[in-house]
Order: structure tokens, then sequence, then C-alpha cells
């Protein structure tokens, strides 16, 4: 369609274009000038080259914030993705499943600031539901202080997202079981597929697409990952839970880090676009095969 | 057929699974009626009664009202904003061709792909130095711009789809391009802006990272970071927190309940892009 006058198309990107320009792009590329720079966020800033990058390759905490987060993103890909995709599996065979995917799907709804404080009253070491059930069922030896114990607190805060994603992806998976053809079901079964393998053999590979965009949510999201961290336990105790966000936040904004704090959101920045560019590859020369 | 269980014993797994992701809830609402004695002693009993002067008490100290009002201010004019705007660009996009379009185009869709942890740091600097901190554009306009690219790219989808002629025909009776927008392409676009509100809406009403760094003024906070305030004030004041975190959490669960087919078509299409 041809417009009245040239300049017309552009009159319609300007309040768009406007807003992302200032409050996305301008931002994306000071973050990279700052992360070039050792700043307070008041005084001079100081041009140092690539010297805040020299020192995240030696910053030990940096590799170990990045380490956690793969952590929590392998184990949500179990306990989101993998849960998610067999429940689906389990509710797109029978009827009647209506209040069961909804009651699943609750947690998604809620901000996840309410998710994580009433979890910490779930792994609360005196009142808290999951050191209670333990008790009651005669397991009392295996009570603890989840989120005070290095060595269950970043699992602990898995599961929580687990509880709250679990069913997102149930819900992205059910939809796609239900697109699929029923005579397919149908044919396998006569070739006499059992349910297993009428499940991974048939119905998986079948909703691929799914699948793939789940993983791909789930991976780019867990490296943005901060809200339940923040407010679970800030990336104590010991550092134990400490993932990049929590940790250039407190570099910036706590510490006037400016310089090196940017720069260590521009490597997370580059981390989350080459997963995200090399998927879509992936997928491409996948659709291929 | 070994592993064909019988149907009665999935249901039976289903309600125990359902149970797990329900209990958590099912526990909040049950102490919120308790005190804090009761929360320690008997931390799985019921409450002796269903007294509802907790809440109220949390509403008054909490200061909720004033955190959802804030809350509804930010969301209600940033899902607005996003709809205008991204209403306007898909239409530009979707039915006209003009230099430096897919710059534009491919400029927007970064924001598909950029996480928040790539801007928010010199944003808040510039927030500062323009004196937004504290106050609510310093959230309006970034969730603004946030949901622009993706609001934009599935409303362009939608309009993709409409025959040209329709437009032609509006164009041929004289219609400018300024009515071709709102008299052909808005009414077309009902469903598709639908779906977007209701992903716009709900990570507005959930953002926390921005609204933690740029507000400080409690009389601005909205629920995420009013919540957490609140928590920090009354760290030990289980019975109070566990009201407080019913009275935010049931009204959801209710419009969840009622539109539980448009929020998780909404949802669904706003994270498969």
């Amino acid at each position: 369609m041809k417009a009245t006058r040239p300049w017309v198309p552009y009159l319609f990107l300007v309040p768009a274009v406007a807003v992302f320009g200032f409050a996305v792009l301008y931002p994306v590329a000071m973050t990279g000038w700052y992360s070039l720079t050792e700043w307070n966020g008041y005084g001079a800033q100081v041009f140092v080259g690539f010297a805040n990058y020299v020192k995240i390759a030696a910053d030990t905490l940096f590799a170990q914030s990045f380490l956690h987060v793969i952590f929590y993103i392998l184990a949500t890909l179990v306990l989101e993705v993998l849960v998610g995709l067999i429940l689906a599996g389990i509710v797109a065979s029978r009827k009647a499943s209506l209040w069961f995917r909804v009651a699943i799907f609750t947690p998604v709804m809620l901000p996840m600031v309410v998710v994580a404080v009433l979890w910490s009253f779930v792994y609360n070491p005196d009142f808290g539901l999951v050191n209670g059930l333990l008790e009651a069922v005669g397991l009392g030896d295996w009570q603890r202080v989840w989120l005070g114990d290095p060595a269950t607190a970043l699992i602990a805060i898995c599961v929580v997202s687990g509880w709250v994603f679990a069913g997102f992806y149930m819900t992205i998976f059910y939809a796609a079981f239900k697109q699929i053809p029923s005579e397919v079901i149908e044919a396998a079964k006569l070739d006499g597929a059992n349910e297993w393998q009428l499940f991974w053999r048939i119905k998986v590979p079948m909703i691929r697409n799914a699948v793939e965009v789940g993983i791909l949510l789930c991976v780019t999201g867990g490296f943005q990952g901060f809200d339940l961290f923040y407010v679970l336990t800030n990336g104590g105790p010991y550092y134990s839970t400490e993932i990049p966000t929590t940790y250039l936040v407190r570099a910036v904004f706590k510490n006037g880090e400016v310089g090196y704090g940017s720069a260590m959101a521009v490597v997370l920045t580059l981390v989350v676009v080459v997963v995200g560019l090399l998927f879509a590859r992936l997928r491409r020369i996948g659709a291929h095969l | 057929m070994r592993l064909r269980a019988p149907s009665i014993l999935i249901t039976v797994l289903l309600v125990l699974v359902a149970l797990v992701f329900f209990f958590p809830l099912v526990w909040m609402v049950l102490s919120s009626f308790k005190t804090n004695s009761e929360i320690f002693q008997t931390p799985f009993a019921l409450p002796t009664s269903i007294d509802f002067t907790q809440w109220a008490t949390a509403w008054e100290v909490g200061n909720i009202g004033q955190y959802a009002l804030n809350s509804i201010i930010a969301t209600a004019t940033s899902v607005l904003a996003i709809l205008a705007f991204s209403s306007a660009a898909a239409f530009a996009f979707s039915r006209y061709r003009f230099r430096g379009q897919g710059i534009i185009m491919g400029a927007l869709a970064l924001g598909l792909l950029l996480p928040l942890q790539s801007y928010f740091i010199a944003q808040s600097t510039m927030f500062r130095d323009l004196y937004l901190t504290d106050t609510r554009l310093a959230l309006i306009i970034p969730y603004t711009a946030m949901g622009i690219p993706l609001a934009t790219y599935l409303l362009k989808v939608y309009l993709d789809a409409v025959p040209e002629e329709l437009f032609e025909a509006a164009r041929i009776d004289g219609a400018g391009d300024f009515r071709l927008f709102t008299l052909i392409a808005l009414p077309l676009l009902k469903p598709g802006i639908a779906t977007v509100a209701i992903f716009s809406a709900l990570s507005s009403w959930n953002e926390f990272l921005l609204a933690l760094l740029y507000i400080q003024d409690d009389s601005l906070k909205t629920i995420p970071t009013g919540l957490l305030a609140f928590s920090s004030r009354y760290v030990t004041d289980y019975g109070l927190l566990f009201s407080a975190l019913s009275i935010i959490t049931i009204p959801m669960v209710v419009i969840y309940i009622v539109f539980n087919k448009q929020i998780t078509e909404g949802i669904t299409a706003g994270s498969l892009k």
C-alpha cells in the first residue's frame, strides 16, 4: 500500500521507536561504554580500556556465580521442562483435566517476590512445611536449615523455580500435544506401541518445536534469573547461591563499581545473545535433518 | 503393555501432584488466620477460627492498598502505551514499504533478545540524572519500552494476515492513512490486542528488579517491592505476613480461575513469540 505522503509511515513509528530507543537502545550502548571505564557513578569517569574484562577473567567469584547459574539452568530443565513435559503427556490423554491444569498453572500468575516470601516460610526451620513433613513421616534426621545451609540453598531455590514454572511448560506442551492428529496415535497403537513408546517415540518428536522453544526459554530465562535469588538468599550463605545478576547488582548499587558491574552485565548479555542465536541456528540445521 | 497403569492410579497420582502444587498456598491462607504462637506450636493444624482482623491489620500497617494502587497505575499506563505505540508501529511495518524499514525492524527485534541486564545499569544513572527516580515514570517508561518489541511483532503477524483489498477499498472511498489505521486496522486487531494486553499486564504487575532500584519512596512502591519492604519491617510477625501474602494472592487466583482460558492463551502466545 502506498502512503498518501512519504513521511506517514515514520509518523506511525515515532512513539514506539522513541520510547524503545530512549529506555533500551541508548542505555545498552552506554552500559557498553561504562564497561570500559572506572567509575563510581558520580565522580570522574576514567577510561581504562579492557581492564574490567581482564579483572573479570581472574575473578573466581564471578566464575562461581556462572557455575551456579548453570547448575540452576540444568536443574530447572529437569524440574520445569521435563516435569512439565511428562505432566502434559499424562494430562493430554485424559478428559476432565481442566481443574488440574488450573491448579498447576496458578503459581505462574504470582509475583516472584510473593512466591519467594511464601517459600522462605515453607523452608523455615522452625515451623516450615518441609521440615514439618519430614518430621511427620519419620525422617526427622533429614531436617535442615534449607536456605541457610550452603549445601542445600541452591537446590532449594531450584525447587521453588520448579514449583512456579512446571505448570507453565506443562501448559505450552499440553497445547502442542492437543494439535497431534488422533489418526497418528491410533496408527501407532495398532502397530503395538505401548504408552511409553507412544510418548517418547511418537508424541514428543511431534511437538519437537514446542519442546525446543521451551528449552530455549528455560536456558535464556535462567541466565537472567534474579528475583528468587535476591529475596530468598541474596547470594548467601557464603556465596553459595551467588549468580551473575545478584553479584553485579551488589557491585554497582552497593559498592559503586559501575564500570566493573557493567562489564559483568556485558559478559552476561553476550552469553544470553550467543546462546539464543546459536540455538536458532541449531534449530535451522536440525530442521533439515 | 506393562507400563499402562490403571486409570484410577493415574488419577490418584494427578491429585497428589496437584496437592503438592497447591498445598503451600492453602497452608499460607490457613496460617493467615493464626497467631504467631499458633504458627510455631501447631504449624499444620487448622486455625481455631476464621478471623479476618489480622487481614485488616496487615492491610493497614502493610500499606497494601497504596502498593496495589501504584501497581495498577504503573501497569494500566504501560499497557495502554504499549498497545497504542505497538499497534501503530505494527501498522506501519505491515502495510507500508519505506526506506530504513529493515534497520528499524531489526533494532526493535533486538529487544526480543536483549536481557534486562544489558541496559538497566546505564538506565538507572540516566534516570537519576533526569530526576526520574522516585517518580511513576521511572517504572512506566521502562515497562513500556520492554513491552514494545514483542507486542509490535505479534500485532504485525496479525495484521499481515489481513487482505490488502480491505485497505485498498477504504482508500478508494477516500480514507486517509490515519483513518485506515483507526477504522480498519485497529478493529481487526482486537484479538491480538487482548493477548498482548494480558502478557504485558502480567509482566508489568510482577516486575521486581527495576522497581527495587528506581523507587525508594514507600508511597510509590508497587506490590513486589512494597511486600518486600513490609516483610523486612515485620520480619518475625509471621501471622501478619501470611495475611499480607493471602491478600495479594487470592485476588490473582480468582482472576486466573475466571479468565484461565484467555490468560493461558495470552501467556503462552507471549512466550512462544
